[in-house]
């Protein structure tokens, strides 16, 4: 009987530590996944007038396929958990969703239609269930990685088209979300510092879109092996005595 | 603290009260007031009293912040860590296992509370500045967000990283005589975003001054939040020694000795640990 007890306990004992590891991890992983992804792909994350078609499905799934493939890399490998992606994309929308809603909107009141974030969260489904169907990276970065580029701006489209229609505004043709960004006044990002796309001599006007998510599919998958291996450089166990340091 | 003398074979099994979430529960609780508190100063000062630096209400309202938390911030580092370390325990090798089990379970907590307010810091604070460079054209380092960002939410979660680890060195054996890779880059890397403040400060002020967030100037930030993956180390590190003493204190399982634990922690980092 007293044997049976102290299972349970030590069972209760496991499941708190559980807790505490989860909830750290999380708040861990969103932590660095965030500031990675503001200071890299953070602009076309805030604003809607830089939602475009050639830079924002290139820069956001080359930049935001590194956490995700380093959790998978250890949270699949040593633990056979399929949702590394999932859990760190979770993060990154809790922690940018706070901030746009308390911050952007309540302190500074710029319209939640202005500054909601991307999505991320179809994308690393995909990615976590390739990785369990496939169990194995190679794979995943193959075709995950292609899938998680391809499936950015689809999986965005619903968000946004809303802001994509036109409107004549003094006699200039402008779409909503430019109408948006003219009228909330932002002190410090003047038009020409978005990169969004302007057209060129070299290109063609109707393949844009397609062409940026096949490139940035190709550019993913070369990010996903390079941050799955980081991603066991940071699940390394390795102790260093006092007297090496 | 209670401090075992003696190695014993048959071990009582812990007060249920040893492994509790009360400190948690208070930690949050102070975290949570404190940032509201902070939310609401900012709401009610930033704009009424924080849009010129040259103003003596500046002063008050703003600067005096600055001034009181450069102070308060690496007293309380020296305080804890200090404390810490005159409290610590100098007899690791006769460690017995429930009490080093409480201990992996505070310091499981002390991390954390050390998540949370890297949260605060790098998530919550950092882009909220994002919002506040849109606000205004600014005339000082020293904007009313930065003096929140950068010179206290980062201070505060440095002060917690620093002090868990100081706190998992001075009374856990894995942790006594060698240095754990993962949690030092855990605790460290974030730890540098604060200095790299110093690059960033020097490259606004000197060389330009809009804000485009994604500006190569920033990056260094970037590569030092990469370090909060370090988690998934520390814990992959951690969690076969708590399984193992788990074992031992409750299933009565015999578990490597904390003497050897001192001289070769990696011997309880294994997975194999974790099997049942």
């Amino acid at each position: 009987m007293q044997q049976v007890a102290a299972e349970a306990e030590a069972r209760a004992l496991e499941r708190k530590f559980d807790i505490v590891v989860l909830v750290s991890m999380f708040l861990a992983i969103l932590s660095g996944f965030h500031i990675h992804q503001m200071l890299t792909a953070g602009d076309w994350s805030f604003w809607i007038d830089w939602k475009d078609r050639m830079w924002w499905p290139v820069v956001a799934p080359i930049m935001d396929i590194t956490f995700p493939a380093a959790c998978q890399a250890i949270l699949w490998s040593k633990f056979k958990m399929p949702i590394g992606a999932t859990f760190s994309c979770a993060g990154l929308f809790f922690g940018q969703w706070m901030n746009r809603y308390w911050n952007f909107w309540g302190w500074t009141h710029y319209p939640l239609n202005f500054v909601f974030p991307e999505t991320l969260l179809p994308q690393a489904i995909v990615l976590d269930g390739v990785l369990m169907i496939t169990n194995n990276f190679v794979l995943t970065a193959l075709i995950g990685g292609e899938l998680w580029g391809w499936l950015f701006y689809p999986s965005n489209w619903p968000m946004i088209a809303p802001y994509h229609v036109p409107v004549e505004y003094y006699g200039q043709l402008m779409s909503v979300a430019d109408l948006i960004q003219y009228e909330y006044i932002r002190t410090s990002t003047p038009e020409y510092i978005r990169m969004v796309e302007t057209g060129t001599m070299r290109s063609f006007a109707g393949g844009v879109l397609g062409v940026s998510a096949f490139f940035s599919g190709f550019c993913s998958v070369i990010m996903y092996f390079i941050w799955w291996y980081f991603g066991y450089f940071f699940g390394w166990t390795k102790f260093v005595k006092h007297s090496k340091v | 603290m209670a401090q075992a003398t003696t190695q014993t074979v048959s071990i009582s099994i812990p007060e249920k009260s040893a492994f509790s979430w009360k400190n948690l529960w208070i930690a949050l609780a102070i975290i949570t007031v404190f940032e509201i508190a902070v939310n609401v100063y900012e709401r009610t000062f930033a704009i009424a009293k924080g849009l010129d630096y040259f103003t003596p209400q500046y002063q008050t309202y703003w600067m005096s912040i600055l001034y009181t938390e450069l102070i308060l911030e690496p007293t309380t580092l020296i305080a804890l860590c200090s404390w810490l370390w005159v409290t610590r325990d100098r007899a690791m090798e006769n460690l017995a296992p429930a009490e080093e089990l409480r201990r992996y379970w505070n310091l499981g907590l002390f991390v954390v509370v050390y998540t949370v307010l890297l949260y605060w810091g790098a998530s919550y604070y950092t882009e909220q500045d994002g919002t506040w460079h849109q606000t205004v054209i600014r005339d000082t380092d020293f904007t009313p967000s930065h003096i929140i960002e950068f010179y206290q939410s980062y201070p505060i979660y440095i002060i917690a990283g620093v002090g868990s680890m100081v706190y998992a060195m001075t009374r856990l054996p894995a942790y006594a005589r060698a240095f754990s890779v993962p949690y030092a880059v855990l605790v460290g890397s974030p730890l540098m975003i604060f200095p790299n403040v110093g690059l960033n400060e020097f490259g606004h002020t000197r060389w330009f001054m809009e804000e485009l967030f994604v500006a190569p100037l920033h990056w260094g930030f970037v590569m030092f939040g990469w370090g909060a993956l370090a988690i998934l180390g520390t814990w992959l590190q951690a969690c076969p020694r708590v399984l193992e003493l788990i074992k031992q204190v409750y299933y009565g399982k015999p578990a490597t000795a904390p003497a050897v634990v001192l001289n070769e922690p990696e011997k309880v980092t294994k997975m194999e640990l974790c099997e049942i």
